[in-house]
């Protein structure tokens, strides 16, 4: 359908101009939304995925190059994963100048489109000509967004002018929306382990507080008050930690006599 | 399983344990009194599970089901114990004619307390399991589909409570809405460190000789402890 002598229609859709000998499009697009599922529910290493995704979307849209940016906690977006290094490049001048598709996406929560970078210096004043210098001449990004939260965008770039049809804009907003699900769903599983070590720490820390209690108050012929001021004593005074003492206590590592010893000098 | 607690229900649920701002002291007690309603059952408890052999009860909604969870503590086999260690809900519709024998040791006294019917949710978050909801009807009965969605749902949600409490709480630090349960088993701990020392064996060897003498007596394990940590009681060096 694309007659390489004439200058190709810039509304076209991509998909009307894939090779018949890949895979069709709604095969690869399939394919990727059941890799990404999968991966969410096995070990999530969150570079890997937005590296897939970033190499995915060139294959599907037929872009020249990929990126992702994510949203620290503060709010700063840091590039997470490019399909090239120029386009890492590319990636790290928008941030760096503050200004171009991605920023505007992740701010406004909203797709940015445009046609040919070369008439948008007056949007993009420093990444247009930029972009055109490295080579690419339209862009497509997303919000990477979950009901009120964007926590950062995708970037498609390509070579050639022209935008991405219905259908393909709303296949890659899918994608930036099941990357952002999946990226939230780890931070929360993230959050929940370390919240669990956390209390299960801290309950097996009073466990064998206890326990050193009992040793020495069986050792010392003590009430289970005055052993726990004698542990915390000799804590205070040795400049340890409490659980640490109760540990050596309970594994006899320290002799419970040696807490009636006064600290070194 | 989808839980048939509807959307709006379940936030009215969580808007009232959330009302005092922050998650109070009587957090337990509230959450068992939040399920007992929900569920329409007798009883509930929670057990919070510290590691393979430890727990302590964050609530209770009356002490049958108290019973139960110290049954459940001595014994170390149970409904709460098994939904720990499977990650599935566990359900005896009729604990004095059970079709699954199972559980040695803990029908008897747990029928004789007043449980007619027993259940353990699993509490998790992620996949993380923290411990378990057990419910309880005082006569012979199964949950329906209804209650057992419900029972899931609110498993869930006392496991994000239980997050969001150690979440506002320092590192390092139990939370203070722990602290009664804490202190309630810490006697056992106590107990386990003076017999360690009575009879030169590790924590875990005396915490396990402690189960068995409770088993063998037909008492439960804090009963057992504090008699140590009082010394009227000795345990003796040899297993009888």
């Amino acid at each position: 359908m694309n007659d390489a002598t004439h200058a190709p229609d810039p509304l076209v859709g991509r998909r009307q101009r894939k090779d018949a000998a890949v895979p069709t499009y709604e095969t690869l697009l399939a394919h990727t939304f059941v890799t990404f599922a999968d991966t969410m529910v096995t070990d999530f290493d969150v570079v890997d995925f937005l590296s897939t995704l970033a190499t995915r979307c060139v294959e599907l849209f037929d872009a020249g190059d990929a990126g992702i940016m994510l949203a620290d906690a503060s709010g700063r977006m840091q590039v997470a994963a490019s399909s090239s290094h120029q386009m890492r490049l590319l990636e790290l001048f928008e941030l760096q100048h503050d200004e171009g598709p991605c920023p505007d996406a992740y701010r406004t929560g909203r797709a940015v489109q445009h046609v040919d970078l070369r008439d948008a210096a007056e949007i993009w004043p420093k990444f247009a000509p930029e972009a055109v210098r490295a080579g690419f001449l339209s862009v497509s990004a997303f919000p990477m967004r979950l009901r009120a939260d964007t926590i950062g965008a995708l970037n498609l770039i390509r070579a050639t002018t022209g935008v991405l049809d219905e259908g393909e804009l709303a296949a890659a907003q899918a994608l930036a929306d099941i990357a952002t699900i999946g990226i939230l769903h780890h931070r929360a599983a993230e959050e929940s382990r370390l919240l669990t070590e956390q209390l299960h720490y801290a309950l097996n820390s009073r466990i064998v507080i206890e326990q050193a209690k009992g040793v020495v108050s069986q050792r010392l012929e003590l009430d289970m008050d005055t052993s726990f001021t004698t542990l915390r004593n000799y804590s205070r005074s040795h400049n340890r930690r409490l659980v640490d003492v109760a540990h050596e206590i309970v594994d006899r590592e320290l002799p419970a006599a040696a807490l009636m010893s006064p600290p070194p000098v | 399983m989808a839980p048939t607690i509807q959307p709006d229900r379940l936030a009215a649920i969580t808007a009232t344990l959330d009302h005092d701002r922050d998650l109070g002291l009587d957090i337990g007690a509230r959450l068992c009194a939040t399920c007992v309603d929900v569920l329409g059952v007798t009883g509930a408890g929670i057990m919070l599970m510290i590691d393979g052999e430890n727990s302590s009860s964050l609530g209770v909604s009356d002490p049958t089901i108290g019973v139960v969870e110290e049954l459940q503590f001595t014994l170390g086999v149970g409904p709460c114990i098994d939904a720990v260690h499977t990650g599935q809900p566990v359900l005896e519709p009729d604990l004095a004619h059970p079709s699954v024998h199972r559980w040695p040791g803990f029908a008897g006294p747990a029928v004789e307390a007043g449980v007619g019917a027993v259940f353990g949710f699993p509490v998790v978050s992620g996949a993380v399991r923290l411990g378990a909801l057990d419910v309880y009807l005082d006569r012979p009965g199964a949950l329906d589909d209804t209650q057992l969605a419900d029972a899931v749902a609110l498993a869930g949600l006392i496991g994000d409570t239980v997050l969001a409490i150690q979440a506002n709480t320092a590192p390092g630090l139990v939370p203070e809405q722990f602290e009664a349960s804490v202190e309630h088993r810490a006697v056992v701990h106590q107990a386990s460190g003076m017999l360690s020392a009575q009879l030169e064996i590790s924590v875990q060897d005396a915490l396990a000789r402690i189960r068995a003498y409770s088993y063998a007596e037909g008492r439960l394990v804090n009963d057992v402890a504090r008699a140590i940590v009082q010394r009227t009681l000795y345990l003796p060096s040899e297993t009888g």
